[in-house]
């Protein structure tokens, strides 16, 4: 399954996307068109986000825009800019979802996507469009409108439990999360020997997919054959992961496709939804239900202050001091902390940018590492920086628009009337009426998983 | 320092990839209150039409844009009156070009050439004809942008720079000068003339 591809037509092998590929997938002579090594390829689509090579109408013709459009099965209602590198687009499969009326159609975003999707509407950098996300979805006639953001809550539980579990039974430390599909992609083709460092848990969209065709099929009484599980993200890797033989626990497929941030702007444009002027709505329940715990695992440090401040309270049993565990934000590639939790001192480490991982790995492999917890988000300051997200025209724009969707991100936390995983009424429910407990039998089967490694190939 | 020459924009190609970044802010800038381009490429409804042209040879890559002659041809050939000096730097007015092409022919680098022209995010049409028309683009030096050319500003590579002869020249000449001052000073024939 192609993820990532190059077109040879556009390339001007100027090799920008060569030099920040974290992995050296991308191939090729200089002047040349480059081709993109699929055995080497983590997916993460910062080539796309890099690649200023665009369908030209002085180089390429008048006609040529419309062949490589349709060559991309995008709808003629694209009319953007369209470049070299990018990324297989699934719209048309939606689309034909969302038409057919014997299909019960769900969909989750995650939470980095409402942190910049109304950027390519012409809304300021930044600017958080979370009611308007679940009111342009209901729009477009999605039957369930979820949020990935209820299994961002779901996992902290499930990671968090795992995390005390292996600190209080002498498991494999540091722990490193599994979140971030290209991660776990780097990890399994460079350094499978360490496998057993990663986390079990699935990421928020593999537990909400599953989630979707067993639990919830339940709650809505729909046979799990009728469901046609959507994700949005902001994060062309998750494409991939969706597509990993592991991820079938429901009994299907658990995510049966995923569309970028940008493919979901092409949806509603197509739809001819006036996406800013939307009227604020909820997401659905209890699946959409969410923490600002789980909003802020779209930018780095993340994962870990979400699972720091249900941490703190499980294991001390008392009320965390300050909500805001400042010491792990920041935007550093390599950064650590020493936490203190009772009277366990948590040693936690926060990677950003996946070429930043590789000394940490030669530590650990080295014995060196003497940390707990580590986070490892694939993209420069996240995933709201993520290969799906809207595309800046000019380089000198990348730096406030990191700030801005991280500010973004970071206010809806603020605003939100419940900031921790565990309290998220609708996971204490999920608990309480069907998981039972985080690492609990059922928890086992539908959102952890071993993942297989490198030598199956993703059907 | 008064300078007399248009100034233009000089690529380093030690440092050019040939990336294009120059033609996107090229055309960014051009377009954010005509057609209402914004930050990201969703904002973009109309055709990308920059004013200078990445150019990529075996050996080496650059846009090549307009070095606004001072005694410019396609101002000279150009019949409507559409292309003009504003300044010191040479400038097109799409709304008067009727395409014909002649500044095309005349420019000795290539930097024009005819693209679809748009204003408020749809096709300008030809005056008597529904067809949309083309207009001459070529590098109008961001002339009216406080910041100076966009195309500097993008470069990832730092590769671009504002070329400005005289200064360089008139930097040229004081440093001859001063190595010649020495040679010169040394000269027996030159003390021979005390």
């Amino acid at each position: 399954m192609t993820v990532i591809a190059i077109d040879q037509n556009i390339c001007t092998g100027c090799q920008e996307c060569t030099r920040i590929c974290p992995n050296l997938a991308i191939e090729g002579l200089p002047h040349q068109a480059q081709k993109v090594n699929e055995e080497k390829c983590v997916m993460c689509g910062q080539c796309v986000q890099k690649c200023k090579s665009y369908v030209s109408v002085a180089e390429h013709g008048l006609a040529a825009y419309q062949e490589v459009r349709k060559a991309r099965d995008l709808p003629d209602t694209v009319v953007e800019p369209l470049f070299a590198a990018y990324n297989v687009s699934h719209i048309q499969e939606v689309k034909r979802a969302l038409a057919d009326p014997n299909v019960y159609t769900m969909v989750q975003s995650a939470p980095a996507v409402r942190a910049a999707i109304a950027e390519d509407f012409g809304a300021p950098l930044g600017e958080l469009a979370a009611g308007r996300l679940a009111a342009g979805l209901r729009k477009l006639g999605f039957d369930r409108v979820f949020d990935t953001n209820f299994a961002a809550d779901v996992t902290i539980m499930e990671e968090g439990s795992e995390l005390i579990h292996r600190v209080t039974n002498k498991g494999v430390l540091p722990m490193f999360t599994s979140c971030c599909p290209a991660w776990v992609r780097y990890l399994e083709l460079n350094y499978p020997q360490l496998r057993k460092h990663l986390s079990t848990c699935k990421s928020p969209q593999q537990m909400e997919g599953a989630l979707f065709k067993t639990y919830e099929a339940k709650l809505d009484k729909v046979p799990i054959e009728k469901i046609y599980s959507v994700s949005i993200m902001p994060c062309t890797a998750k494409q991939f992961e969706s597509s990993r033989p592991e991820m079938v626990d429901s009994g299907k497929r658990d995510v049966d496709v995923v569309l970028t941030t940008r493919e979901l702007v092409w949806l509603l444009k197509d739809a001819g939804i006036d996406f800013l002027s939307l009227k604020d709505e909820k997401f659905d329940l209890p699946m959409g239900d969410y923490s600002g715990a789980a909003e802020i695992f779209g930018v780095t440090g993340g994962v870990m202050e979400a699972a720091l401040r249900t941490g703190y309270e499980l294991i001390t049993g008392k009320t965390i001091p300050a909500v805001d565990i400042t010491a792990v934000r920041g935007i550093d590639g390599f950064r650590t902390a020493d936490i203190q939790v009772g009277d366990l001192t948590i040693k936690v480490g926060v990677v950003t940018g996946l070429k930043n991982v590789k000394p940490v790995m030669e530590l650990l492999a080295e014995g060196k590492l003497d940390l707990h917890f580590v986070e490892v988000m694939t993209c420069p300051v996240g995933c709201v920086t993520g290969g799906g997200q809207p595309k800046l025209l000019v380089e000198t724009d990348f730096e406030d628009a990191y700030k801005a969707r991280i500010s973004a991100t970071y206010f809806h936390d603020k605003e939100l009337p419940i900031r921790k995983s565990h309290e998220n009424p609708s996971v204490v429910a999920l608990y309480k009426d069907y998981l039972e407990k985080p690492l609990g039998h059922l928890s086992h089967k539908l959102l952890h998983t071993t993942y297989c490694g490198d030598k199956k190939k993703a059907h | 320092m008064a300078n007399e020459f248009g100034l233009f924009v000089t690529t380093d190609t030690t440092k050019c990839t040939g990336c294009k970044a120059c033609e996107l802010a090229c055309f960014q800038v051009h377009n954010v209150r005509s057609n209402k381009v914004g930050k990201t490429v969703g904002t973009v409804t109309v055709p990308v039409t920059p004013k200078l042209y990445v150019t990529v040879i075996p050996t080496a890559s650059m846009p090549v844009q307009c070095k606004h002659c001072e005694n410019s041809p396609c101002r000279a050939v150009c019949k409507q009156q559409a292309i003009a000096k504003v300044g010191q730097q040479i400038i097109v007015d799409e709304a008067k070009c009727i395409g014909c092409k002649d500044c095309v022919v005349a420019c000795p680098f290539g930097a024009v050439t005819l693209l679809p022209f748009y204003a408020n995010g749809k096709p300008v049409a030809q005056p008597g004809s529904g067809e949309g028309k083309v207009a001459a683009s070529k590098c109008d030096l961001c002339y009216t942008e406080s910041e100076g050319p966009a195309c500097v500003r993008a470069c990832p590579n730092k590769a671009l720079s504002l070329n400005d002869v005289e200064e360089s020249r008139k930097a040229k000449n004081i440093a001859a000068a001063e190595a010649l001052a020495v040679v010169n000073a040394g000269a027996p024939e030159r003390r021979s003339l005390k």
